[in-house]
């Protein structure tokens, strides 16, 4: 669904990513593990398009987006919860979550809606609050909700667990399960690969911009582990 | 007490006239994060519109004033498509383009009309009687269609999807486009809406006030200081300042006199600046 070929981001004479290729296939949820700095926001924010790349392609579902537009990249079907949470304070979670369906119509809308509700409840007891009041987990789940609002088939997710309490990141664990059985492909990095590599069929170790190590969860967890605490 | 209530109709006229010009003024800096100095260059532009269709084409003044609105909302619209979205990221350079765009309007106007206002009478006359109160038609109309037009962007804002990805775009530019909402698309349109409420509101309010190719400097001047007391980017603090402005204008003027009126005007944002530096409802302002 996701080839990454070579991809170089150099921020003035920095280089935050060298020649990284990676790849995830349909159903796969993919997680992206390193210390602070080891290039994997870059990364997820060269995919979404907000950062210019220097080198390499991106394809997604055989297409080179390289060129699209961050909100091309969206159309095409890339989903994106961001790190940080970053949902739009002054708007209400009702508000936050539909702005992810711009353009669907409003039965589409409101079967998006519903959907959502259905799986985190707490959109609905919350629908009318502004959504900065909310606390850093709920915020979480806003922002995950946001992101699928458009019934992505590819879904991004830039350190969701980050910040949060243990309960909170069970409860982010159990939102991811629930997409991962409607089918959805994610894409994920985790400072905190302990919880992230429960939810993982495979992935990848950065550092230094680079992609030191990939394999399945068996393969990387012992080098991921020890990345946790870099 | 006649004079009191008679006051407070007239500030609350002023104070719709205010809100529909100060509405497109803080759109464009709340959205776009854009101070549009051309707002008071769309406000004439309007007026000479549909001073232009009237005079020298004969068409209904009703259908001028939709033309105008229409003519200057495009405008804005390509102005912003094909100059501002360009540096729309640089205050600077967007400040210089806008305050240019307001002296290439007002200087075309002049090259245009002359510096003379032009005779362009509002259409219908006469007053109403309320009991004691007389109240001019004309002022009925303008006040009813300035709060039409108030209550038809709130809808927009609040109740569509536009409205919605506008605000989402305001929050967070580039979060909002990773979700699909497109930048080049929406903020034309918002630069479109804005300039065409300062268009109808010069359409609607000079055949009543004055036309003339400078009177966009005062019209400029009351909607960035309502914006300014309201809270930059604030459209509820726009609206609520807009008819604070208009109603200690008119009972000012009445109770104080024309310069002290003005005075008080200063005094009250002078004080509500040194209490709430934000403004009445300011809100932490868009980052570039």
């Amino acid at each position: 669904m996701l080839s990454i070929e070579s991809l170089e981001v150099r921020y003035g004479g920095i280089t935050a990513l060298r020649g990284v290729s990676i790849d995830v296939k349909e159903g796969e949820t993919v997680l992206l593990v390193g210390a602070n700095g080891a290039g994997k926001s870059s990364l997820i924010n060269a995919i979404i398009g907000v950062v210019p790349t220097c080198g390499g392609t991106i394809r997604f579902k055989g297409q080179d987006i390289g060129a699209l537009s961050c909100d091309r990249r969206a159309k095409a079907g890339v989903g994106y919860s961001p790190e940080g949470r970053r949902v739009f304070p002054r708007m209400s979670v009702a508000d936050n979550v539909l702005s992810g369906a711009f353009g669907l119509g409003r039965k589409r809308q409101q079967e998006a809606f519903d959907w959502l509700c259905e799986a985190f409840p707490i959109l609905a007891t919350r629908a009318h609050q502004p959504a900065g009041q909310l606390s850093g987990g709920e915020q979480q789940i806003v922002a995950f909700a946001r992101a699928m609002s458009s019934y992505p088939p590819f879904l991004l997710l830039d350190e969701p667990f980050l910040g949060l309490a243990p309960v909170w990141i069970q409860r982010i664990s159990d939102a991811i399960r629930q997409v991962q059985k409607r089918g959805t492909t994610i894409l994920m990095t985790e400072q905190m690969a302990r919880p992230a590599l429960k939810l993982a069929t495979r992935g990848y170790v950065m550092r230094g911009g680079e992609v030191r190590r990939s394999g399945s969860v068996a393969e990387i967890r012992d080098i991921a582990l020890a990345e946790e605490y870099l | 007490m006649n004079e009191f209530i008679s006051a407070g109709l007239i500030g609350v006229s002023l104070g719709a006239q205010y809100a529909l010009l100060a509405l497109g003024f803080t759109l464009i800096f709340g959205i776009l994060g854009v101070v549009n100095f051309a707002h008071g260059g769309f406000y004439v532009a309007g007026g000479y519109i549909a001073y232009g269709f009237v005079s020298h084409l004969g068409v209904p003044y009703v259908i001028a004033v939709l033309l105008a609105t229409l003519a200057t909302g495009a405008i804005g619209y390509l102005f912003e498509l094909f100059l501002v979205e360009r540096i729309v990221e640089d205050h600077l350079a967007t400040l210089m383009l806008t305050l240019g765009l307001y002296l290439t309007m007002s200087t075309g106007v002049l090259v245009a009309f002359g510096p003379e206002s032009p005779q362009f009478q509002f259409p219908i006359s006469g007053s109403l009687q309320i009991g004691k109160f007389h109240l001019p038609i004309e002022n009925i109309v303008v006040l009813s269609i300035c709060l039409l037009a108030i209550a038809t962007v709130y809808l927009l804002m609040y109740k569509t999807d536009f409205g919605r990805a506008l605000r989402a775009l305001a929050d967070d530019r580039q979060v909002a486009a990773a979700q699909g909402l497109r930048p080049r698309l929406l903020f034309p349109l918002a630069f479109g809406v804005a300039c065409g409420l300062a268009g109808l509101t010069g359409a609607l309010v000079t055949p009543i006030l004055s036309l003339a190719p400078h009177v966009g400097d005062p019209v400029l001047a009351t909607s960035f200081l309502i914006v300014i007391l309201g809270g930059l980017g604030s459209i509820g603090g726009a609206t609520i300042a807009a008819f604070l402005v208009g109603l200690v204008e008119a009972y000012s003027s009445v109770y104080l006199g024309g310069s002290k009126g003005a005075l008080a005007l200063f005094v009250l944002v002078l004080i509500v600046l040194v209490v709430r530096p934000s403004g009445l409802f300011g809100r932490e302002v868009r980052g570039a």
